[in-house]
Parts: structure tokens; sequence; C-alpha cells
């Protein structure tokens, strides 16, 4: 066998090195060595021996909304239901509405609401001129929560539910006593089949609206409501009759 | 073998030397080489240029501030804010980021941004204030304005491990007058070479003979950025090589504006500790506090100087270097007849008008907390890199105010017992019923070198957990604020055999006394009795309602403290008391979305009742009353009287630990003092961590305490020797609120 003379050995050497990718190095680095090690925040922790059963945790209720393109969003179980059943206007007809975000895991099912859930939905779309509750706030300050409710309205119509969520925590900060503000909300949760969350927030309404009676029954007609839709038959029978002490 | 031996045999024969067949060899060698460099270094080139995704950090935002008439302000917060944002004061506003004082208030010329619910314009308000409240918003027409909302200040962002950070921007951004900076500066035949300019060199060359000194580089714009871009920090001949063709074939590709826009944002300015400030778009935030549209030409010509050294023109560390070749960079406009000679004394005259707002770090802690719940949700990478923006809770002002209240009660306390060495802190602020976190100091001065006091050490809490007892107490339908309880010596067997002889804080017993005073004054005694009687597993789970998410041993000893947490954990378990009873995780991320604002998450508020209305009602007006009568009492040095708050001190064993922890209408704050070396110092609660807690409530504003009593409950005016309720005449009695039910009998006698 005839030897390749050495600059033949160069030229291909350096040749095969040139034509292996080039090295540009990974653009994007990790980031650990800049950030501490991830810990769980302790405050928002899960699984208690208690019996109420908390909201586990923050990763819960973020609710992934979009997938991001390379961003991978750790799906929490306990995320808003997958399949809600959402009321139109007054009728009972509910219809199924899938949120954009959701994987394509099995469906969880939700008792349609009953008819008397409906009333007191119907009550929360049109919100009866309660007597005026959040007297103690400044005059203009309960014209920001009315636009932002109204904005949070609107954008509910259009089929919009987290941006109408948004609209109401931004109204709840500007004015977070405001049980205007908790009725929207308990009643949009609600809409969406979040009947849990629908009763603890009526019920934390309720501890703002001490002497408003219209407010009291509202809540009581919404816990009500949630509990049907929860099957909770006994509980509902005591917020009826709640409700029915400030009729 | 032979083989070999032969040809070793034939090699030493004597051959002929022909130049010319070695020249070619060596020809070819170098053509191959050239040739494959040239496509190595085509193939790099395009795909960093066209790829030119720079990783971008997320952007973390605090909460925009939101005006509206009737709002309350602090005395100097929106001047904070305005500043802290990057606004200038001017005599005659005219463009976004101005703000002009007038004789009632302010006008703003807020800039627009792209919140989660959509772009909002920039606007042009008329803000009246009285005693720092908002009386009247209008818009520049004169009509009302319902809300203004500014910007949100960005407050830092998660880096990759290289810790490079830049704002992206678009020749379209850039105010008049910067190409043309630029240009004159650093390459003023750019539009018109090829990448490198040979002519360029020579004028280089002929400036640094005629100097005699390098005075003058003759790199194009063109190859600075082959140079940062491309190439490593290395000053190498190969990489001198490389730069010239590599800038050609840059300039074969890519039309001039386009390789302009990359250097814009690849061109490094700075470095602010570990983090290095990359593009004039974010050169232009770091050092100006503004956008860059919004530079004048003598901020524009400080940042376009810097390029030559940034960190020996720092104007923050030098400037009067600064100064100096900014003027240079002006002279050199001027003598380019790019601005006359009025102009150019004018603008020299100019200080650097660097940003008032502080650049560091500013936020650690909090960025902490961000940073650790984050990455529960998305990877480090998509945190580094994606350009994420994350909208926060966090508070600037209450911050601020916070970071001050810590620094400045440390600094006094130390003053006050000397030899008190090694004294952390830690405070936590949340908003009462969103439980929204605004603000976390994670140590004594707010600058975070090493532990966050306020997440990841946990200590114990002593009496901050007798509010606990109390409600638990009264959750069993049997206990009212008026109950009498036994505060006499006690003994409790223990488990192991032994007694445990909890003592009073004075070492004296107080008699029977009733609950309320029991808590106002602190009593151990009195609240072993109370707590074992409602059994201390009660007191355990009760505690977990609130949200303490930990385990707890139930000994005897917990009742009065025992336990070890956080000041975060403390203070969710009372944002749980202050929120009416409803637990609500504190969260500090609301929404997240990607660089172009598709929202990617956002959190949704939700509660969960942790005890009934009326219990909870009653344990807050406990807690009043050890602000106004009780061991919290020192608060009122701090805050007017009109001002609510309830509130618990908390003194560990030996005073190692100094905790406050309570309440106003609007804000939840939580204060440890203790030392690093968990040894004894001269502090109670009373005598510390209140008077952190006390600074800061005074100091950020509030909205009224609003007392809603559930209609269980009725006032009482008491006598306490009787326990029977008498005539509001009578001297010496105490309002109480008592649940309907357990009412105190009536008299028409004071009965004393």
């Amino acid at each position: 066998m005839r030897r390749l003379p050495c600059w033949a050995w160069l030229a291909t050497a350096s040749l095969l090195t040139a034509c292996a990718a080039p090295s540009y190095g990974p653009i994007v680095q990790d980031l650990s060595v800049v950030a501490r090690p991830s810990e769980r925040l302790p405050s928002a922790a899960s699984g208690s021996a208690t019996t109420v059963t908390k909201q586990p945790s923050i990763v819960a209720q973020q609710q992934a909304v979009v997938e991001p393109q390379a961003v991978t969003i750790t799906a929490q179980p306990q995320a808003s239901p997958i399949q809600a059943s959402a009321m139109q206007a007054s009728s009972v007809q509910a219809s199924t509405i899938r949120q954009p975000n959701q994987p394509s895991t099995s469906p969880i099912s939700v008792k349609p609401i009953s008819s008397d859930s409906a009333v007191a939905i119907a009550m929360l779309e049109k919100p009866k001129p309660l007597v005026d509750a959040s007297a103690k706030l400044p005059a203009s300050s309960r014209a920001v929560v009315e636009q932002l409710l109204a904005k949070a309205d609107q954008l509910k119509a259009q089929g919009k539910v987290t941006e109408a969520i948004i609209q109401l925590q931004r109204a709840q900060r500007i004015a977070p006593r405001d049980p205007k503000v908790y009725a929207r909300l308990a009643a949009l949760k609600l809409s969406l089949g979040e009947a849990s969350r629908a009763e603890q927030l009526a019920l934390k309404g309720l501890t703002l609206v001490p002497n408003k009676k219209s407010y009291q029954y509202y809540f009581w007609r919404l816990i009500a409501a949630s509990r049907s839709h929860l099957g909770d038959v006994s509980g509902e029978a005591k917020a009826i009759d709640e409700a029915a002490k400030y009729k | 073998m032979s083989t070999k031996s032969s040809n070793s045999k034939a090699r030493r024969k004597p051959k002929k030397f022909r130049p010319w067949l070695w020249l070619s060899k060596l020809a070819t060698v170098l053509l191959v080489l050239g040739a494959v460099t040239l496509v190595y270094l085509d193939a790099q080139i395009r795909h960093r240029f066209e790829g030119h995704r720079w990783a971008l950090p997320a952007k973390v935002y605090a909460r925009p501030m939101e005006l509206f008439v009737g709002q309350q302000l602090a005395p100097g917060q929106l001047d904070y804010e305005l500043t802290q944002l990057g606004y200038r004061w001017v005599k005659r506003i005219s463009a976004p980021g101005q703000v002009q004082k007038t004789p009632r208030g302010l006008t703003i010329y807020s800039r627009g941004f792209r919140f989660v619910d959509g772009h909002q314009d920039s606007r042009l308000a008329h803000v009246s204030l009285a005693n720092n409240k908002v009386t009247t918003l209008k818009q520049a027409s004169g009509q009302p304005m319902t809300l203004l909302r500014l910007e949100p200040q960005l407050v830092g962002g998660i880096y990759p491990a290289h810790n490079e950070d830049r704002d992206l921007i678009q020749l379209d951004d850039l105010p008049n007058g910067f190409i043309e900076t630029l240009l004159a500066v650093e390459d003023r035949q750019y539009y018109n070479h090829f990448g490198v300019s040979p002519s360029g060199i020579a004028r280089a060359m002929w400036a640094n003979i005629k100097a005699g000194a390098v005075v003058q580089g003759g790199s194009t714009l063109t190859q600075q950025l082959v140079k940062n871009f491309y190439l490593t920090d290395r000053q190498t001949l190969w990489r001198k090589l490389l730069e010239a063709p590599m800038a050609l074939l840059l300039n074969l590709h890519y039309n001039k504006d386009e390789v302009l826009e990359v250097y814009l944002n690849e061109v490094f300015v700075g470095q602010a500790g570990k983090r290095a400030i990359h593009g004039f778009g974010l050169a232009s935030r770091f050092y100006f506090g503004q956008p860059v549209s919004e530079l004048k030409l003598h901020q524009v010509a400080l940042l376009v100087g810097l390029v030559k050294g940034p960190s020996y023109y720092n104007p923050q560390r030098h400037p009067q270097r600064a100064t100096k070749r900014r003027n240079l960079v002006l002279s050199i406009l001027a003598q380019q007849g790019l601005i006359s000679a009025s102009q150019k004394q004018q603008y020299q005259a100019l200080p650097l008008s660097l940003s008032a707002a502080q650049q560091v770090s500013r936020y650690p802690a909090y960025m902490d907390i961000v940073r650790q719940q984050l990455q529960q949700h998305y990877p480090a990478s998509a945190l580094s890199n994606q350009g994420l923006r994350i909208f926060t809770s966090l508070d600037p002002w209450v911050q601020y105010q916070a970071k001050q209240a810590m620094q400045q009660q440390v600094k006094l306390l130390q003053q006050r017992h000397k030899g008190l060495n090694g004294l952390q802190g830690a405070l936590v602020v949340s908003q009462r019923d969103s439980g929204e976190l605004l603000a976390l100091v994670g140590d004594r001065d707010g600058g975070y070198a090493g532990h966050n006091w306020a997440l990841d050490k946990t200590r114990q809490v002593g009496s901050l957990l007798k509010p606990v007892v109390h409600l638990s107490a009264l959750e069993t339908g049997r206990y009212s604020l008026l109950s009498p309880i036994d505060d006499g010596p006690i003994e409790v067997p223990q488990a192991d055999g032994s007694v445990w002889q909890p003592q009073n804080y004075d070492r004296k017993s107080h008699g029977v006394v009733p609950m309320y005073q029991a808590l106002a004054q602190s009593y151990n005694q009195a609240n072993v009795r109370l707590g074992l009687d409602v059994g201390v597993k009660q007191v355990v789970a009760q505690l977990r309602q609130l949200g303490l998410d930990q385990d707890i041993p139930p000994y005897p000893s917990m009742l009065l403290g025992a336990v070890e947490m956080s000041p975060l954990n403390v203070n969710q378990v009372y944002q749980t008391i202050a929120a009416n009873g409803f637990y609500s995780p504190l969260t500090l991320v609301r929404q997240v979305t990607e660089a172009n604002g598709k929202l990617l998450s956002h959190f949704a508020f939700a509660v969960h009742q942790a005890a009934t209305n009326e219990s909870v009602y009653l344990l807050q007006q406990e807690m009043r009353k050890v602000a106004t009568e009780g061991t919290a009492r020192g608060v009122y040095r701090y805050l007017p009287k009109h001002q609510q708050v309830a509130a618990k001190t908390g003194t560990t064993n030996d005073q190692r630990d100094s905790w406050f922890s309570g309440f106003s209408g609007q804000h939840v704050a939580t204060v440890w003092l203790g030392r690093e070396d968990a040894q004894p110092t001269p502090l109670t609660g009373a005598s510390g961590a209140l008077k952190v807690w006390g600074q800061l409530m005074k100091n950020i504003a509030y909205i009224a305490y609003d007392d809603l009593k559930p209609p269980s409950i009725d006032y009482y005016y008491l006598n306490l020797k009787t326990g029977q309720a008498m005539p509001s005449q009578c001297p010496n009695g105490v309002w109480l609120p008592i649940q309907k039910r357990l009412a105190p009998l009536t008299t028409t006698q004071c009965g004393y």
C-alpha cells in the first residue's frame, strides 16, 4: 500500500474537522448556577391530616392557560376541571367548554346545574340593584370597581373567562372587601362548575355583609346552588333556610 | 519486515530537491485550509446571525400602580414610585416618561405598556392631591378619568448562568440622532464600506501616529460585532486573522440595517455585579432608568461613548471620566457638523442625568421566592432564555419601607444594646384579603448575603401561637372573651414522666383573669390551662387549618409556641386570621406571559374557610386589645391613635427570638429578630420586633380597619369583677363583644 503524503493527511484532517458541525456552545445555559436550589414554598403545601380540604398549593391554582412553545408547564392534577357546565343566560341548558390549555386527558364529568342553581345564577348574571354594600368605599373607588366589573362581564360574555377573572381580581385589589367582587367571582366559578370554590367565595362574601340583607340572601342562594352542584343535599337545604331569613 | 526495511532503504536514497513541487503542495494545503475555514466561518455566521435568538432572561415586574380618585397614598409614595420608574421632573410636560409639578398635584405622562389584559397607550393625566389622597384625576382634555394605571416597575430578571442580560430594541426605537452619533464615533463610513474599511484603518493609524498613542481603532462596527458575537474574548492572532474575513462575509450576506440592529443589541456596555449589560436597550434602562426612545442627545452621547470602555468610563463609578468622554463625543458631533457649536455647549453643560433609582438588585429576598415558585412550573431554561414576563404582586413602596424599617431599627437596637452582635431579621408583608405577598426582607439590611431568614430559617415562635389557642377555644362554643381563666401555677405531667412547669414572663401569677386578658398580657400559665382544656390536638389541628403545613407533635409545650416556623409561615397563619378566617395561600406571581404577551398562566384567587366567622371576629377583637392595652401597646408610639391594628408579640425562651405579627385594615406583617447563632438577646417581642413593625405600618398607606361584626355577636359594657353587663354610665367598665347566646347577666347597678 502506498503511503499518503503528509500534506494530504493534513488537508483531509482539516477538512474532517471543518465538516464536523461547528460547535457554538449552548446558547442557553442552565440556570442552576445562578438560581438557588428549588424549594417548595413552605406555606403552600399539600396533604394535611386536617378535616378541611385546603387548596393544596399555589401550584394547584396556577391554571395553565396555554402551552407555550418549548415550555412545559407541569400540569397539576388539581387544576381546574376539564369540562365544566356553563350557563347560558337563565336557561338550564348546559354546554361544555373545553379550556384551551388542557391536555386531552379523560374528562372530569360535572353534575349539570340544577334548576335551583339556575335561578341563583340567573340572579347573579343580572345582579339586582343591591343595597349599597360598598358604602364605606369612597365614591370613586366604587366607580373604579363598577368599571372593572363591567369589563369583566363583557369579557365573560365573549367567553373570555380567564380574562374576566383577571379583571375581577384587579377590582379586588382596589377594593379588597367589596362584596360585589366576591359575588361576581363566586358566580363565575359556579358557572364554570367549580362549585366548591364558588361556595367558599360566597362564604367569605357573607362575612363582609353582616348587615346587608339583600347580599346575605344572595350569597346564601349562591351557596345553596353550589352545594346542590356538589351533591351536598343537607348543606343545600340549610343554605336555602338561611337565605329565607333574608328574603 | 522486509518491505519495511526496503522502504526505509528507498527513503534514504538521495532525492533531488524540487522547490516548485513543495510550493504547490503547500499551496494546496493552504487552499484547502482556507476554503474549509471560509465554509466553516460562513456556516457559523449564518447560523448565529439568522438564528439570532439571544437568551432573553425572564423579566419580573412589580405590581403596577393604579391611581383613582379617593385613593390614599403614603407621604412621598407617588414621587418615589415615579422616580423608580425613571420619570423625569420637567417644567413643561411634553413626552411620555415625564412628570410636572402643578399647584394642586402632578401631571403625569405615562408610558404605554402591554399588560396582560391588553396594551395600554401612553396617557397624559392631571392628578390633584390633598393630604396624599387623590382628589381628582383628569385626562389632558379635562375629562375625568376613572383609573390611571402606570406601567409596572421592572424589578429583576432570571438570568442564565452566564448572566447576560438585554432588552431587545429595533432601529425604530432609537431617538433622533442616535445612529448618527454612534456612526460618527465608531464607524463613519459604515454605510459605504464592505465590512472592513481600509481607509478607516489608514485614518486611525494616521491619527494614532499623530497623537503618539492609540486614540482611534480601525475596526468597523461590523468587525466589532464579529468580535463580540462570534469570537471569544481572548486577544489572539488567530482571532485577529478571522475578524476581517468574517466581517466581509457578514456584510455580504446581510444588509447594513440588519447588521446594525444586531450590533445595537449585542454591544457590551457595562457590568452590574454578575450581570453583563448588553445592548443599548438595557443600557438605557440601566443607566438612566428610561426607555431608549426617551433619551436626549447628551445621554445618547454617554452611551455611545461607553462602548470604548464600559468599566473605565463607568458613569456611576467614574463620573468625571464619563463626563469627559461624553463631552468628547459631543465635540465630535460638532466637528462633523451634526450639531452646532452652541448646541454642543448646551449639551456639554448638562449633568450626566443618571437614574436616581438604585440599580443593583433591590429585591433579593423577593426575587428569591419568585424564582423558587417559578421553578415549580417552568424549566430553568425557559425562565432564562424565553423572555417570559412575570407579573408579581411586589409593592415597591411597601418593600422600600420594609427594608428601611428593618435597617434603621436593627441599627438603633444595636446602638442601644451594646454587645448585641450578629442580630438578624426578617420581615414579610402581605395584603390582608388577597393574600398577595407585597414585600419580603430576608435579612437585617435587606441586602441578602447568604441566608434568606424569611424563607429558609425556622425558629420557635413563642407566644405568637397563643391566638391559635384562643381561636380553638372559641371554636368549641364554650368560651367568650369574658370566660374566667386561672393563671395560677400549673404543672403538666409529661409522657416521659417529667413535669413541665411553665411560668409567666414576670414569674408571677395573676389569679383568675378574663380570657381576653390572658391573651392581651400573654400570660403563659393561663394560656396553657386554656389550651389543655381545649386539647393540644385540637390546637394543632386549628393551626394546620390556618395554613401551616408542618408536622407538629402534639406536646403541651406547643401551646407556648415550641414550634419552629419561618416568618413566611407565621405570616400565612396570621393572614388567615386577618382574612376573616379564610385561608388563601400567600401568592406572588399574578401572571406569566410569553415575550409577545400571550398569557401562559395566571393565579386564580381562592379561599377556604378555616374557622367560623364568629370565632375569628372575637379573636380579632382580642388581638385589637393586645395592641391597645396589652403587650403590643408600644405600636402606638409609631401609629396614630385612630389607626386600628390587631397584633401579637412573641418572645421565646431566654429571649432568643423576638417576634411580632399582626394586621391593619390593609396589611398583614410579620417581623422576626434574633441572633444568627440563636443565642439569647436582650430583646422581647415588644422591645425588638415591635419597633420594626411599628415603623413599617406608620409609613405605608392604609385603608380603614373595617369592623364587620357578625350578627350573632353584641357588645356589652362589663364589670369585670362581677362579669355582668352594667349601664354605660358606670365607671371602670370594659366594652367587649360577646356571643348573644352567651350574653352576660345585665344589671341596672354598677356593682361596685
